[in-house]
């Protein structure tokens, strides 16, 4: 009835093996077990010993799963570093939530998580005495007040970055210095702007001049969002996203974070990236340990080895977000330092994302669905 | 009645334990309160009705889905009668033309059209050199027709198969009757094949007008600042904060709307019955 000849039969076979081959090639987004870590290194001398396996839940390309930056640690310690990736911190919130305990080793909570992740119970503490590199973090990342509670350690600064401007030097040439060029009419249409309620409602706020932790008149913040809509080409949501456009000469200038535009300007791209002389957003990622590891020794020692002089720098080079171990900024290329605001001075501008109650979260997140169903 | 009934039973299961209970777990929770110590409460339906642009959100993504099942009849009908009435031998080969962009992944789709609508890309030159458009870019991506494009190429499919396989069921001795009382080609069309294939229309319609309603991934890629439907309201409250009791509430709120609609039609089918 459906293949009635030869023909057909070998042109729907033909077309099946295509198909497949098509598939096995590409990946689509999403999860993926062990992406990084999957060729297991030559240790034939062991032979036999068993490995330990280190879960880790990290983003996607995010250094911990770069097996030119971790194979070293993984044959040192005989260990497999296996990773989960994640698409925001809520979802690792409700991972940590929800996972039996012992089935993760590490993972990279930021401030927007971390008191609830503490008050719930979820993360271990933090035996800073085993942590060699533990002095070499810059002051100021180890007070900050959403690691710490009751005098306990439960989250080691790792790297930290700003979202702030990203723009093309070749379309645009008077430097851009302020956060208003985002409001710019000049730039209508060439602009994107970042789909992330945090984000939006801070740098409204630091344009407004209000303080964006704790912004003073949410109306007018609305309003200044409202006003810079129009403007878009479109809003980005994921890194790749705004890849996508920028490298398409879709845009020209957008909302983008540090790490990712010296990732970029890595690549090969032409882009420029400013800390606005009103301040940006300023972030940072922290390994934690999850209650119930059964690899916590391991896992301090992975810390260790991810916030040392060696990891950070070579991290940096290859495009990494901004280290904080204070040893590596003195042996990069100083314009560098200057433009990705890797120095004390740049972090002083920065408005560290902090704490926000799920009240305020839900508030935030409705002000920027608003602004989006207009 | 039969006992083979029974064999129905491990599809009636995984309905029960993996739609039903969870659609039902959901309900629950969308009248909770957020927090550990949930009490019952009808906060979370009273903030969408309260909030005006939930509302317009949901009418938008009503008239969005509209659009793509009215677009996607007028693309479907013609090829599945060609394909049932016209056409003999290929219409095989034309069924599996239809069901090859399943095998690919509705991501993958909708970045594909990303490529092909944007300024410089494929649609753009194209049009360029029959001289349709000017010099000017094409202002597709990034709009709302963009959206329906790309969920009209998704979905019609599915319109055509069941407008297809009513059509074929058609008996050609009613045909040949109407004929022989010297009724013209339109004529029978109309008061003979028509209401005959009207389960298979409205099956399609509501195969493509459901999915539609809570689309939210290619909304986000193709649709620009203006694309924002209620579907990505919810998958932000999932996903962004945790704000799971709304976001469930919200969804129930959609499933009502759709089992009305669906009442609605399938009181329609039955009166043609």
């Amino acid at each position: 009835m459906f293949l009635t000849n030869r023909k057909q039969a070998i042109f729907v076979l033909l077309l099946l093996v295509a198909l497949l081959v098509s598939a096995c090639g590409g990946g689509g987004a999403g999860r993926s077990g062990d992406d990084g870590a999957s060729e297991s290194p030559d240790t034939t001398k062991s032979g036999k010993q068993e490995k330990v396996t280190l879960r880790v839940i990290n983003w996607k390309d995010y250094g911990s799963d770069d097996t030119e930056l971790v194979g070293q640690f993984e044959e040192l310690y005989n260990v497999k570093i296996e990773h989960q990736y994640m698409a925001s911190e809520e979802e690792l919130l409700t991972q940590l939530r929800i996972a039996k305990e012992g089935t993760i080793d590490l993972v990279l909570p930021n401030a927007s998580i971390l008191p609830a992740a503490i008050e719930e119970g979820l993360l271990q503490e933090i035996d800073v005495t085993q942590l060699s590199n533990y002095d070499s973090i810059y002051a100021p990342f180890k007070s900050l007040k959403e690691n710490v509670k009751d005098g306990k350690v439960y989250a080691v600064p790792w790297v930290w970055g700003s979202t702030a401007i990203a723009y093309n030097p070749d379309k645009i040439q008077e430097p851009i210095r302020s956060i208003h060029a985002l409001w710019d009419e000049k730039y209508k249409g060439r602009i994107a702007f970042r789909d992330d309620f945090n984000d939006a409602i801070m740098t409204a706020a630091i344009a407004l001049g209000q303080d964006p932790n704790a912004p003073s008149d949410l109306d007018a913040i609305l309003n200044k969002l409202l006003e810079q809509k129009p403007l878009n080409r479109t809003y980005w949501k994921t890194g790749d996203e705004f890849s996508k456009l920028y490298a398409g000469d879709m845009v020209d200038i957008g909302l983008m974070w540090s790490g990712q535009t010296a990732t970029m300007k890595q690549e090969g791209l032409s882009i420029r990236y400013v800390i606005p002389d009103e301040g940006a957003i300023g972030w940072v990622d922290n390994w934690a340990i999850p209650k119930g590891s059964k690899n916590s020794e391991l896992a301090h020692k992975f810390i260790d080895f991810l916030i040392s002089k060696e990891f950070q720098e070579a991290w940096v080079n290859k495009g990494g977000p901004a280290p904080v171990n204070k040893n590596v900024s003195t042996s990069l290329d100083p314009a560098f330092v200057e433009e990705m605001g890797l120095n004390e001075a740049a972090i002083e501008k920065l408005y560290f994302i902090s704490y926000h109650t799920p009240d305020e979260k839900e508030q935030w997140n409705e002000i920027w669905q608003k602004v989006k169903a207009q | 009645m039969n006992r083979r009934i029974w064999l129905m039973s491990p599809a009636v299961f995984l309905l029960l334990s993996f739609c039903v209970v969870p659609l039902l777990i959901m309900v629950y929770y969308s009248f909770m309160s957020d927090g550990a110590g949930g009490r019952f409460t009808l906060q979370h339906y009273a903030n969408f009705f309260q909030k005006d642009f939930y509302l317009r959100l949901t009418w938008k993504t009503i008239r969005l889905s509209l659009a793509v099942t009215a677009i996607s009849l007028l693309i479907a009908f013609p090829m599945a009668y060609v394909m049932a009435r016209i056409i003999q031998k290929g219409r095989n080969l034309l069924l599996l033309a239809i069901l090859i962009p399943f095998w690919t992944s509705q991501l993958v789709r909708a970045y594909s059209w990303q490529n092909l609508l944007r300024d410089g890309g494929l649609l753009e030159l194209a049009l360029r050199k029959l001289h349709l458009i000017g010099e000017g870019s094409l202002g597709l991506l990034f709009t709302p027709y963009a959206v329906v494009i790309a969920l009209v190429h998704i979905f019609f499919p599915y319109m055509v198969i069941t407008i297809y396989m009513s059509l074929e069921k058609v008996d050609l001795s009613l045909i040949e009757a109407s004929k022989s009382l010297r009724a013209g080609p339109f004529t029978t069309f109309r008061r003979i094949v028509l209401p005959l294939c009207k389960p298979g229309i409205l099956a399609g319609c509501i195969l493509v007008f459901v999915p539609c309603l809570g689309v939210f991934v290619e909304p986000r890629i193709l649709g620009g600042t203006d694309g924002t439907v209620i579907g990505m309201v919810i998958e932000d409250l999932f996903f962004e904060i945790y704000g799971w009791n709304f976001g469930a509430a919200i969804s129930f709120l959609l499933l009502s709307m759709i089992l009305v609609v669906l009442a609605a039609f399938s009181r329609l089918s039955r009166e043609e019955a």
